[in-house]
């Protein structure tokens, strides 16, 4: 019946069809039909054909129109129709990424595995350098488009439904499992991996874990933020490619214990750890906490003294007397002042509140003092000795 | 307010009722609806509109000569267009005696 129509009418119906050329051909033509009877009907509202003004201020614009009927009649909104320019740049940006997550983690999986140190930095920063190269490129294809247009290409549209069936063939409560479990799990190991393992390459072996564990955070951040807002996740999927060839690359490398390469870089880091020992709390002697000074003259008589370090604090040491260990009273339970007394068992070697004895007392004979000293005619004068015995160190941390 | 707006949300309700009497064409049930007083309802959303409650199996459809020549595709109430028609309307009254009672409140 489209014959009926002439003139602007024609040129309005042929407008609206462009507009709902999206759907699907025999909706369209039967939408088209009541399309046309309603532009007959309209056009005998008209004493002379209506010119395309006329139907405007009627009907709104063929786009307005089209809109209308849609709404109404429930049609999905009108998509965009692809031009060859926006598929050149889907196309170009997909090719970028693809190098980006595949050439560059290669790279990087090949460092992991190196066999020195150096090979170990090359291939890292060859990886790394065509991953951000090829990053940057296929972002700078995208021409400010939204990164989703890769999947208009063909052969995106095709490797995504691929992707979507593979999913879709796994059990419901399996996807349910990896969502809820591996994804938190996931971005921890991408994020601890990723970052630890660009310190430990470049043999900033010192800041590896604070970069891992930061690393970890920034990646919960993303893997949140992603979730909020959809947009991110066309950034991410290829960083996570990225990251599927890494993690596993530096897991395996871990497990057959790769002595080599970085993997050696941060067990030296590892071992050094385990030489250093947190100083434990009072006066600890070669590793060995003191818990009583018995001090002696030149002329090995036991004498009573007060201990100051290099900076005038007192060492001290908790009271191991009668007072503190029985007693109520709370009192100032460190001195200075030794030897400090020490609780003394009774004959049937018990100790106890009642009739409690202490002494001062030195536990062990006091050895002959050196010769050289005792030839020292003024113990008034005696000097601090030179040189301490090598190998001992005195170390101190206040008791509180 | 504006009218078109409070029209979206009642056009199927509009569409049914105007064709509970009599089956009517798309721009016969445009001229009642304008006859009833809604003077601001879109020309293609009628058309959209009869054609989803088609779609819904609200509507029965044919074709029938008319005297002035073109074929006119008549659209009537089926079983399942009375049964909405009635849902419908009950919905409305109770929003409508609900949005009354609510500005009574308002103005006094």
């Amino acid at each position: 019946m489209n014959s009926t129509l002439t003139g602007a009418v024609a040129i309005y119906l042929t407008q609206v069809r462009a507009e709902l050329s999206d759907l699907p051909p025999g909706e369209l033509e039967d939408v088209l039909q009541d399309v046309t009877d309603h532009l007959t009907e309209v056009a005998g509202e008209f004493d002379t054909e209506p010119t395309s003004s006329d139907l405007q201020e009627r009907l709104g614009t063929p786009r307005q129109y089209a809109d209308e009927l849609r709404t109404a009649a429930g049609y999905p909104a009108r998509t965009e129709p692809v031009s060859q320019d926006y598929l050149t740049s889907g196309w170009k940006a997909l090719r970028w990424g693809l190098i980006a997550g595949t050439v560059g983690p290669f790279f990087v999986a090949v460092s992991i595995f190196a066999w020195s140190h150096d090979e170990t930095a090359f291939f890292g920063l060859l990886g790394l350098g065509v991953l951000f190269v090829a990053a940057f490129l296929g972002v700078r294809a995208l021409h400010g488009n939204d990164p989703r247009i890769v999947l208009d290409t063909p052969r995106g549209a095709q490797w995504a439904t691929a992707v979507r069936g593979w999913i879709d063939q796994l059990p419901p409560n399996v996807r349910h499992e990896l969502v809820t479990i591996g994804q938190p799990v996931w971005w921890v190991a991408r994020g601890m991996i990723g970052a630890g393992g660009f310190f430990a390459l470049f043999g900033a072996a010192s800041v590896t874990v604070v970069g891992a564990v930061a690393g970890a955070a920034v990646s919960i951040w993303i893997g949140r933020r992603t979730q909020q807002d959809r947009r991110w996740l066309w950034y991410v999927v290829p960083l996570n490619v990225v990251a599927a060839v890494a993690v596993p690359a530096f897991l395996a490398a871990a497990y057959v214990g790769a002595s080599f390469g970085f993997l050696d870089n941060y067990n030296d880091y590892r071992g050094s750890t385990r030489s250093y020992e947190p100083p434990a709390k009072g006066v600890v002697v070669n590793g060995s906490t003191v818990s009583n000074i018995y001090p002696f003259d030149a002329q090995g008589k036991q004498v009573s003294v007060r201990l100051y370090d290099q900076d005038g604090n007192p060492i001290s040491m908790e009271l191991q007397d009668c007072a503190t260990s029985y007693g109520n009273e709370s009192r100032d339970t460190t001195t200075n002042l030794f030897p400090q007394a020490v609780v003394v068992p009774d004959e049937n070697g018990d100790t106890g509140p009642d009739n409690c004895k202490e002494t001062t007392k030195a536990p062990f004979v006091p050895p002959p003092a050196p010769a050289t000293r005792t030839t020292s005619p003024t113990p008034s004068t005696v000097k601090p000795s030179g040189t301490p015995t090598p190998g001992v160190t005195l170390t101190v941390k206040p008791t509180r | 307010m504006d009218t078109s707006q409070l029209l979206k949300g009642v056009l199927d309700l509009a569409v049914l009722a105007v064709l509970r009497d009599a089956d009517g064409y798309g721009y016969d049930v445009l001229r009642r609806l304008r006859a009833a007083g809604l003077e601001d309802v879109a020309d293609a959303s009628v058309y959209g509109t009869l054609r989803r409650l088609f779609q819904a199996g609200a509507l029965t459809s044919y074709v029938q000569p008319s005297e002035e020549g073109p074929h006119r595709k008549y659209y009537g109430l089926n079983k399942t267009g009375h049964d909405l028609l009635a849902r419908s309307t009950k919905t409305w009254n109770h929003f409508a005696d609900t949005m009354s009672v609510l500005l009574e409140e308002e103005a006094a």
